[in-house]
Parts: C-alpha cells; structure tokens; sequence
C-alpha cells in the first residue's frame, strides 16, 4: 500500500500543472501518465521538485466508498493499492484515452463516470473549420469540478483540463481557461479556497 | 478571343470510361481532346469497391455482364498488372442464408451458372477456406472460389490517362462544358470554361462522346437529347488495416455490404444502393443508418470487421440507366449501354456510353471507339486487348537524385510529386492524393499534409498556396470522416483539429 496527500491521472497541461503547484506546496503527489500528451515544461519543474512519476502506466480501476474514491490500482503496479486523500482526473478527451466513444455511445473508461455530450450524432461534427460538436464534450461536474458517478458527486475527485464538458481545447483562450481552473483546483485542494 | 481547335473526337468525362475512350481512340490514330469538369477518377471511377468482378456476383441473374467481367478479368490481369492484386475470392454460404433459400442448392445452381459463363468456380470446404482467409465468418456452411481480384482504381485511370497522353491526346481538367455546339441534326463541338481560372473556350470535332458518367443526362440535354438514367448511390466504409486476404462475397442474391474486397493496406466494405435526384449527385453524403448497414452486414463476412478501426466512409454514383420502376437500383442492367444517337435521335456527331463497371471501362472504351471510326470512316481496329499499360510512376526515378519523402504511410517521394506535378496534370492535394495515394493511409494527411503542400508548391513553383493547398485537402478528408466519427477514428479527428487549429502550435513555442 502506498499513501500520498494527491494522485494526479494524466500527466498533459492539466494534470502536470496541478501536481507542480501542489509539490511545490508541500504535499506528497503521484502523476500516472501514459506518456501521449505529456507536458514536457511542466515534466521538468515536477521532476525537479521530487515529483514522483508512473510513466507509461495507466489507471485500470477506482475503489470507492460512501461518496469517496479511496484508492486506485494501476497496469503496472498490479494488486498494489494506491491511496490518497484526494484524486485529480486529468486523462483528457478522446485522443488519450480520457473519453471513449464506439458506435452505441460514449463513457468515460476509468471509473464510469456521467459524461455529457450529444445523443444525437448530427450534431457531434460540422465542416473542418467550423465549432466541433463533439470537442465539447466530458465528464460532468459540479462548480468545484467534482464529477459525478451515476448521478452522484464523488467528494474528492476532481476533474481537470480536457475532460472536463464545456472545455474545448481548441478555442483560442483554452490554455488560460484551463490553467485558472487547475489553480482553483489546487487552491480546494490545499484549503486555501 | 476564342481559341477554335478541330479535333477527331472529342470526350467528356475524365473517368476511367472517358479516359479509356480516350486512350483507345488515340491508339487508332485519332486527334483526341478529353475535358474534365473536376480532376480525372473525381466521381464514380475514384469512389468504388476497386473489385476486379470474376463476374460470379453476375453468373445467376445477368450472365451477359457475367461474360463481359470474366472476360475483361483476364485482360486487364494482363495488360495492367501493377493495378491488379490477384487475391481470388471466396462466396461464401452461412446458416442464415438457409431460412431464405440461399443453402448449399443455391450454391450449385451459383456454381452452374459460373461455369456457363466460363467462371473457374469450386466449392470447396469450409475448413479449407478458413485456411485460405482466416478472417472469414467462421460459421460459414460452404465456400466457392472464383478469380475475383482487386484494382486500384486511381492507378488504373493514371495509367489510361498517361497513355494517351503518351499517344498525343490532349487532356484538360477543370474544364466543365457549358455547351455542346449544334449545327442542324449535328453536334460539331463544344464550349467550355476552365473552373479555376473562369477562361472560356471552344472546341470542334467530327464526334463527340459523352462519357460523363451519372453526370453524362445532363450533357444529353445540352446536345437536344434526353437519357432516362437512374442515380443510384452506393455507400462504402474503408477500414485502417488490411482485414482480409481474398475478396469475401456472400452466395445468395445481390444485397447491400455483401462484399469485402482487400486492396494495398486497407481492405473495403461496399455496398448499399440508394435511388437519388440529379441534384444529390454532386453532394452526396454517407447516412448513419448506411454505416450501421455495412458494419452490421460487414460483419457477417468478416466478424473482427466490429473492433476495426474505420478510415472513411464515402459513396460514389452508379451510371445506370432507367429500364424499370425499381427504387434500390439493384435490379437495373449494369450492362454497358452504348448510344449513337444519330440512329436514336436522329442527331449526328453525338455517342453516349454509360452504364457498365469499372472493370469493364476497357470494353466500353472499345464499343464507344467503333462507333466513333464508323462514323470517321477509320478502318483501325482495337489494340487495348493486348498493348500494355504503363505504371505512370515509374519513369520518375530517372528524373534525379534526391529523393526525400513526403508521405510515410504511402511511401510517396519529392519526385513523385514533381513528377505528376510535370507529367500527370496534379495541380491540387486531392489531384496528388488521386495519383500517389499520398495522404490516404492511417493517418489520412495529418502527418505528412503541411509537408506535403510545401513540396506541391515548389513543384509548381507556387511557395503562397501552401496554406490554401492544406486547408482543401483536411476539409476534404474531414468530410470522409465525419460518418465514421467513433473510435480511433474520432480520436485522430481530435488529433487533427488540434494540429490544424488548437493550442499544439501554441504549446509548441514554449
């Protein structure tokens, strides 16, 4: 069994950002990053703030428990429990892995969290330069970005970047967008908010 | 103002019929010109299954095109082998074709036909076609092999169009007619404009052939005379990997995404039949319940067809004319039609032909040249049957050196490029993209375009298009994409829209 004060899944903008704030505040974290999207800038500050990293493993599944998620376990690491006292889901859209779609529907593959997005395929794509339908989409949360598993908040998890519905990561002030949210994340988190 | 040429004969349609028109015309001496509205193998000759038809599908219901696909079967496998994959193919029979009176007494009354027809066809047992295409429905109850192949059809218009430019044919894309000149009971010509440039011309010959395809009753009605054709859309789904080893058909009737026909990298499931208007033909999209017909159907013949990833979807429309009331279009000939309309209309100097296959264009090509030497009073007879054709990219290792590549998943090089910028009309991505199959692989130009479009333009000289050139190309391939949006495939279309518009080249500077 191993404990830290934050488990970051996802090691792109969001995630990376957050684990540097909170290494960087004291807190003990863990990054488990499939290594698609990673952010290299923020990859070296965390490195150099004694961030720990599970590169190239990924999430397989979640224990939870009256409205908490307690542990997660990894590819990797096998029947070893990760513990933490609070979980930053950071996985993105569908490119990483984050959101899955196939024919019938989409769902996010890690703990089956509510995803919201269009039942109606005619309205997921338009032409090339146009607004994307379907960029939109993501798990829904609540206004402290708690995501909801069948309809129900889990209080310390918190969804974070891309995968968050309503952040589309190619319009223009995406970046700013996502940064701010990170930080009032953190700042919940270190209880400064 | 106007630049008045007299010519032999001139075609209209830069598809694989127009352009063997072309090619055969040329090769009996003739002074030949060709337009095109769009790029050559634009409509129904670049959106096909690419099946080279043994001519089983036909042996049953229409042994006449069954005669004619055998036939031409054999030689284009030798006129033009590298356009040909010779993978055999299988009819399969599964249980469920039983309840509907396609059992293994259908298979012998297919088998009989076949061999009628002089189709090589052998039923053979089931286990022993699971070792020849182990991707093959493993319930099936019986298999018959036939000589069914696949034809790159792109490959196949280059090398028509290459030849007869080799034969001195002048060949305009981009060159829509906007008249056909009458003078009395005759058609002497034609006016045109080019689509880019809006430059209006006018061209004269003793006949004229309209080889335009669905698009072919339109240019009837500006020469005074009317063709009841059916536009019927067929839908097909390109997969990301080769699926299979030999063309996968079903042995009962004709029905939709009954075929599975592997060609180069991918393998492609076709087809659905679809009655449509005139106006739809030039738009024509590709339905959500098309694409859950296919995979459902598709899946029949190929079972790991559900878990594939899916490339593209995109749909083509068959020339076939009107002969009953039939709203799928299944049952209409697809023989070749071939119309001279001075015996039908009384109008001199005017030949349509239409109908027919892709893999039959070398046939139709012959019918369509003996009417225009009768008419000319030229006595030549056909060579196509046996002059071979040429791979119009293999000259281009002469021309230097260097040979950096553009596209990874095509293998295409800077001088495949430079060569069909100077010697295969290639003025657009699309138009490269119809030559080299650059761009059609995994990663469908998201990789390779910007690199691509940079040596396009200095190719042509050109360095300011670059991002015009890209900004048509990912529309155009968006397009194909968008039906088939789930997957892998949604995940690459997330992985475009990045690269193409979001924050990568933002994050990139940091």
């Amino acid at each position: 069994m191993m404990k830290f004060d934050t488990i970051i899944i996802g090691g792109g903008l969001a995630g990376m950002h957050t684990a540097c704030r909170l290494q960087k505040s004291g807190q003990r974290t863990v990054v488990i990053s499939k290594g698609i999207s990673l952010h290299k800038p923020d990859f070296s500050e965390y490195r150099s703030l004694g961030g720990r990293i599970l590169m190239g493993d990924s999430v397989i599944r979640g224990e939870f428990e009256g409205g908490n998620i307690l542990a997660v376990y990894t590819e990797n690491l096998g029947q070893n429990r990760l513990e933490a006292d609070n979980f930053i889901l950071a996985s993105g859209k569908f490119l990483s892995g984050g959101l899955v779609a196939d024919m019938e529907q989409i769902y996010e593959p890690l703990f089956g969290l509510d995803v919201e997005y269009d039942r109606d395929r005619n309205h997921w794509f338009a032409p090339f330069d146009e607004h994307q339908g379907f960029m939109s989409f993501g798990v829904k949360a609540d206004e402290l970005s708690r995501p909801f598993l069948n309809g129900r908040i889990i209080i310390n998890l918190y969804a974070a970047g891309e995968i968050l519905a309503g952040v589309d990561p190619t319009e223009t002030d995406s970046v700013g967008k996502i940064l701010a949210h990170t930080e009032a994340i953190a700042d919940r988190i270190l209880g400064n908010a | 103002m106007y630049d008045v040429e007299q010519y032999d004969v001139i075609v209209i349609g830069g598809g694989i019929t127009g352009l063997g028109t072309a090619r055969d015309c040329a090769l009996r001496g003739l002074k030949v010109l060709l337009v095109e509205r769009d790029d050559i193998a634009s409509g129904a000759s670049g959106r096909n299954h690419g099946l080279l038809h043994s001519g089983a599908r036909y042996a049953v219901n229409d042994p006449e095109s069954a005669r004619e696909c055998i036939r031409e079967n054999k030689i284009l496998k030798k006129i033009a082998p590298h356009c040909i994959e010779k993978t055999g193919g299988l009819f399969i029979t599964l249980p469920e074709d039983e309840d509907e009176g396609y059992g293994l007494e259908y298979q012998k009354i297919f088998i009989d036909a076949c061999k009628t027809s002089g189709i090589d066809a052998e039923a053979i047992d089931p286990v022993d076609a699971l070792r020849m295409e182990p991707s093959v429905n493993p319930a099936l109850m019986g298999a018959v092999k036939v000589p069914d192949g696949a034809v790159d059809p792109f490959k196949l218009c280059s090398a028509n169009m290459y030849d007869a430019l080799l034969h001195g044919t002048t060949i305009l894309p981009y060159t829509e007619v906007t008249s056909v000149i009458r003078e009395g009971c005759s058609v002497t010509g034609i006016e045109t404009r080019n689509t880019h440039t809006g430059e209006r011309a006018s061209y004269r010959a003793s006949v004229t052939v309209n080889a335009a395809g669905i698009w072919g009753h339109g240019i009837a009605r500006m020469a005074g005379v009317k063709i009841e054709m059916c536009p019927t859309k067929g839908s097909l789904l390109i997969f990301a990997h080769r699926l299979n080893n030999v063309v996968i058909n079903r042995c009962r009737k004709s029905s939709d995404g009954d075929i599975l026909v592997p060609g180069d990298t991918v393998s492609v499931i076709g087809t659905t039949s679809t009655g449509i208007s005139y106006d739809e033909c030039d738009e024509l999209k590709v339905t959500a319940e098309e694409v859950c017909t296919l995979m459902r159907e598709g899946a029949r013949l190929c079972p790991s067809i559900t878990h594939t990833r899916v490339l593209r979807a995109y749909a083509g429309v068959r020339p076939l004319i009107k002969s009953a009331e039939d709203a799928t279009g299944r049952n209409i000939s697809r023989g070749i039609v071939c119309l001279d309309h001075s015996e039908r209309d009384g109008l001199e100097g005017f030949i349509t032909i239409t109908g027919g296959k892709l893999m039959t264009y070398r046939l139709m090509a012959e019918i369509a040249t003996d009417a225009v030497c009768r008419k000319l009073g030229v006595p030549a007879t056909c060579k196509t049957h046996r002059a071979m054709l040429s791979d119009p990219l293999v000259p281009r290792h002469s021309e230097s050196a260097t040979d950096e590549l553009i596209c990874e998943c095509e293998r295409v090089t800077f001088d495949d490029v430079k060569w069909a910028v100077n010697h295969l009309g290639v003025q657009n991505l699309e138009d490269l993209r119809r030559r080299t199959r650059l761009g059609m692989g995994t990663c469908q130009g998201t990789k390779c375009i910007a690199r691509a479009a940079e040596a396009l333009a200095r190719a042509k000289g050109n360095p300011e298009e670059t991002r015009e050139l890209i900004r048509r190309f990912v529309e155009e391939r968006w397009k194909g994409m968008t039906s088939v949006g789930w997957g892998d495939s949604l995940r690459e279309m997330e992985y475009m829209q990045k690269i193409w518009k979001g924050r990568y080249a933002e994050t990139a500077e940091k």
